[in-house]
């Protein structure tokens, strides 16, 4: 049994990284407890990371007991979810502050995760943002989330390629699939790889989105008035599905949409393989920056088209900030959330990271609006973005959501009528099973 | 003749099939930003070490591979020091009930991961070990445990009877026994059952995912599937890191795949 | 007899008396490992079956976690995204094993041929199936990707318009699941069948050469028959292994396109750690587990026949 020994040898070195990881956690502990307060600060990995790392150096600079560490959730919000929820679940003490996305409120706050922040998120200052972003974060009458930003999806266009065809924007989507087709045309034999357009289709909650902006546009809706029952069986959600699938799918955005989430889809687009973008308002700086992108200045955005007689309709998205519930700092999380919102630092980050701010003033600033051609104009675009429903029980239902747009997108042949009105009856059984008993 | 050539073409098709899709990884692992971006995609490499660096500096791979490896070697230690009594128990000493006992420790090895996490996750939060090392050796122990007693029973079993009798009579009790005369018998079972459960927790995944949401604490397998990048996806830092993760692994196949052939063999004779 | 786990045939018993002091030892030795299992493997199943009663939403802490009976379980069985998921997994499983267990025959006939450089072959056939699955899944889905994918690579080469996006496809992304789990564990199902190679005798071949038979009929009378047990035993260990499958489809695919590869471990996953539906996502798990427990029976009892006829003969 010569091996014994290397055995005992390995079990010490075990042992030790056990002690050592044990000690790095007392260790951590005490270094937490008067001073310097680390806060643990959830987001995904920043697009724009210099503009973060200037924010927050700007921020420890005015607080120097305070520092921040970052944690890079996933970049799709559906795995972001799952990420940030176990952590809550774990109770975990070093999540203190997080950005949740839009839709999460009512969740987070019913299962006692966020810090209701009343006090703290005063009615007047909640007035200067705009209101769907505040009600975004409301659930029962009680803030949750302050708004970092708004985004709303826009249509982004290669000007030049429009130019040469002596074309404007398209107001409807049956105008923009006539100037994809013309362009692509035109460009076959040069581009072979350009396609129509790009968005986001692939199985996961930007899919929910992107349809919401197809539905809508032709005066569809998810929900009834009453957010009471589930309306994809209807004619005209039925006729926008139908839409997708058959002229962006199978067609201008090819089939390799379905595999796509913003990044990917975004990069086809700077590298100038396609005509037209779906994105957030982010995507214009990435857009126009000449170390990424391949089409500089020869970017156009505009408000997304409609279907004839429908109206241009942009799916309300965009995150807040929230404080775990298990946070052992709420009050200097607070403080952290009070700078990163303030007026100046929503400028700061609209400018730098072309962001599209909460705060309604900020859309006539100059200097906002010299950096960001794309907020000209479109105040009422950002106003009139359309929720995604409010419950508790979003996730259940943006499952059930996800998995019928991408089955009826996916799979050709499908007898859409009954896959919509099966998708309606588990959504109102959620809904149903989840309505608190008056 | 037709027998040479089959043979010769099976051997290519396992050599190639087994290491060609992997060794396209390697080589994406060694490409430029350019060459990886490339449409029609490069063969030959010419970036250097850069996504290695960039992986191991950027994207904290070190901290991910010193969790395995404390994860992964605790995990081996204490399945052995509890399984190889147990095996012994159940292979060498007479005990009511204990074709059920076994039935019963082995039955595990089917259970679904699924189907025991929840209430796992709920006994860890009740002993605060969620977010612990120690917490993830917990579930992993008793899922690899099957394993180590199937292997080292087979082992224990075929070990001839008169050297216990031996010690026995020396007055040796029955733990002394198994300490001092069978289990450096066993030595190779040992080995192969050491081997098959450190792979399993160096790959184990699902667990890890729910009880570890630390980056400073989680495993390789978790920042692998969780990579991700700026703008899209990072493919070459990914499989820069995917090589680090199975080198380990390759090099223990390796060196020991005559041991882990023989010890599988071992345990599957039995059927 | 019957009901005896594979490998627990002992015919072997201490030639000792027995005595009560060794009893106490053993158990003893045996307790460790039997809490270990009672805590984190029996009683969490028990659990969840308890759980599975409840409807428990835990988004919802004000509907409390009434106790419904078996609602959730006929839920389930008109769920028609349970019932896709329960027919992919039917179909992953299938899929797998028969091609794990085709390849893997080839390979254990491969290394247990006598050549030179067999322990670099062996060591390269064991190689997929060292690499973490997590690993495997990014790489087969960088092999898949619709602009940089090896696949589309080999198949166009040049002609980059013809590329193919294969994980947006139904089909071939649950193809490509199948392909990255055969790619992975064929060479598991080989090692078992080596054993069971290992063991057939020489001189059985002998005197069938004596007697005339062509290698292809040593092969189909002697080889096959002879190699059942390991066989049945290959397929045991992954079927329960295909049942379970979950890292594949979380890199891959998260269960899309349309649902086309969301297999029931996933979805119990998703309902249970990301709806935060605990009962019903405990009634999926469960039946995932009762799934595979049954299936798993029925093969120990081939086995066991099959041993019993082993005896017998």
């Amino acid at each position: 049994m010569n091996r014994l020994p290397l055995w005992i040898l390995g079990l010490a070195a075990i042992l030790w990284g056990l002690a050592a990881s044990a000690q790095d956690h007392a260790g951590t502990r005490t270094a937490l407890s008067p001073d310097p307060i680390v806060l643990r600060f959830v987001s995904w990995k920043p697009d724009h990371p210099q503009a973060w790392n200037e924010a927050i150096a700007r921020f420890t600079q005015a607080h120097p007991h305070i520092s921040i560490v970052r944690e890079i959730a996933p970049h799709s919000s559906t795995a972001y979810h799952d990420l940030l929820t176990q952590k809550l679940k774990n109770q975990d003490p070093t999540v203190d502050l997080f950005f949740m996305d839009v839709i999460w409120a009512p969740e987070f706050a019913a299962a006692g995760w966020a810090l209701p922040l009343d006090d703290l998120f005063a009615p007047s200052e909640r007035a200067r943002f705009l209101p769907a972003t505040v009600e975004a974060g409301t659930y029962d009458g009680r803030p949750f989330g302050v708004p970092s930003r708004i985004d709303v999806g826009m249509l982004y266009y290669r000007q030049d390629l429009l130019q040469r065809y002596g074309l404007t924007p398209p107001q409807t989507w049956e105008e923009l699939v006539r100037q994809a087709d013309l362009i692509l045309k035109g460009e076959a034999t040069t581009h072979p790889l350009l396609r129509g357009y790009s968005g986001q289709f692939k199985q996961y909650e930007g899919l929910v989105c992107n349809m919401l902006e197809f539905i809508g546009s032709r005066g569809g809706q998810l929900l009834d008035e009453e957010r009471r029952r589930s309306t994809l069986a209807t004619p005209e959600t039925l006729a926008s599905v139908q839409f997708v699938r058959d002229q962006m799918i199978h067609r201008l955005a090819t089939r390799a949409a379905l595999t796509y989430q913003e990044p990917e889809s975004l990069s086809i687009f700077i590298q100038g393989h396609a005509v037209f973008h779906r994105n957030w308002p982010y995507a214009w700086e990435i857009a126009n920056r000449s170390t990424r992108s391949a089409i500089t200045g020869k970017v156009g955005v505009a408000p997304l088209p409609r279907f004839a007689g429908g109206s241009s309709t942009s799916a309300l998205g965009g995150w807040l900030y929230g404080i775990s519930a298990y946070s052992r700092h709420p009050k200097e999380a607070w403080e952290f959330i009070a700078f990163l919102s303030s007026q100046e630092m929503q400028k700061f980050f609209a400018i730098r990271a072309g962001l599209a701010p909460s705060r309604s003033a900020l859309f006539t600033d100059p200097e906002v609006l010299a950096a960001n051609p794309q907020f000209q104009d479109q105040v009422a675009v950002f106003q009139a973005a359309a929720p995604r429903p409010r419950t508790p029980v979003y996730p259940a239902v943006s499952h059930v959501l996800q998995r019928y747009f991408s089955r009826a997108l996916a799979f050709t042949g499908l007898d859409l009528e009954a896959e919509a009105a099966s998708a309606d009856r588990q959504i109102n059984r959620l809904l149903q099973l989840t309505e608190p008993r008056a | 003749m037709t027998r040479r050539i089959l043979l010769g073409l099976g051997i290519l098709l396992t050599v190639v099939g087994s290491l060609f899709p992997f060794f396209w990884f390697v080589i994406t692992s060694f490409k430029s930003q350019q060459e990886v971006e490339a449409i029609p995609p490069t063969w030959l490499p010419s970036g250097g070490v850069g996504f290695y660096r960039s992986a191991l500096v950027e994207y904290h791979l070190v901290d991910y591979i010193l969790n395995s490896v404390v994860v992964a070697g605790a995990t081996t230690l204490i399945a052995l020091a509890v399984g190889i009594p147990a095996a012994y128990a159940l292979a060498r000493l007479k005990l009511p009930g204990k074709t059920w006992i076994m039935g019963g420790l082995l039955s595990v090895s089917m259970f679904p991961q699924v189907a025991i996490a929840g209430p796992v996750w709920q006994i860890l939060e009740g002993l605060g070990g969620l977010n612990t090392r120690w917490g993830l050796l917990l579930p992993y122990i008793t899922l690899t445990l099957p394993l180590v007693i199937w292997i080292l029973a087979s082992f224990f079993k075929e070990l001839p009877e008169e050297l216990e009798e031996a010690a026995r009579v020396d007055g040796c009790g029955v733990f002394q026994t198994m300490i001092r005369v069978m289990v450096p018998l066993a030595a190779p079972g040992i080995f192969t059952a050491a081997i098959l459960t450190f792979i399993y927790a160096w790959n184990e995944f699902f667990f890890a995912l729910l009880i570890l949401t630390q980056p400073e604490k989680q495993t390789l397998p978790v920042g692998i599937a969780l990579f991700q990048g700026e703008f899209s996806m990072p493919w070459g830092e990914l499989a820069a890191a995917s090589v680090i993760a199975t080198l380990p692994l390759v090099i223990l196949v390796i060196c020991f795949q005559r041991w882990i052939v023989s010890g599988l063999s071992a345990g599957a004779v039995k059927g | 007899m019957t009901n005896r786990p594979p490998s627990l045939t002992s015919t072997w018993s201490p030639a000792m008396p027995a005595r009560g002091a060794d009893q106490a030892a053993a158990w003893w030795m045996l307790a460790p490992a039997l809490a270990f299992t009672l805590v984190f493997a029996l009683y969490p199943v028990v659990d969840s079956f308890v759980l599975s009663l409840h409807r428990i939403f835990l988004g919802v802490p004000a509907l409390g976690q009434p106790f419904v009976g078996l609602d959730n379980y006929a839920v389930l069985a008109a769920d028609p995204v349970a019932r896709q998921a329960f027919l992919v997994t039917l179909a992953f499983v299938l899929l797998t094993t028969v091609l794990e267990l085709l390849l893997g025959l080839g390979i254990a006939l491969v290394i247990h041929e006598r050549f030179s450089g067999r322990g670099w072959v062996r060591a390269a056939a064991l190689i997929p199936w060292s690499i973490p699955t997590v690993v495997a899944s990014q790489m087969w889905r960088y092999i898949f990707n619709d602009q940089y994918g090896l696949a589309n690579l080999f198949l166009f080469g040049d002609e980059v318009a013809r590329y193919v996006p294969w994980l947006a496809y139904p089909g071939f992304a649950f193809l490509a699941i199948v392909l990255a789990d055969v790619w992975k564990t064929s060479s598991f199902a080989g090692l078992l069948i080596l054993a069971g190679l290992q063991v057939i005798p020489d001189d059985v071949y002998d005197a069938a050469k004596i007697d005339g038979a062509s290698t292809w009929q040593r092969f189909w009378r002697i080889t096959l028959p002879l190699l059942s047990p390991a066989l049945l035993l290959a397929l045991l260990f992954r079927t329960m292994d295909a049942f379970r499958v979950f890292d594949l489809v979380f890199v891959m695919t998260q269960g899309g396109p349309g649902g086309a590869t969301q297999v029931l471990q996933f979805y119990g996953y998703k309902a249970l750690f990301t709806e935060g539906r605990m009962g019903y996502g405990a009634a999926i798990s469960f039946t995932v587990f009762l799934a595979i427990f049954l299936l798993s029976l029925l093969y120990i009892k081939a086995m066991g026949s099959k041993v019993l006829q082993k005896e017998a003969a």
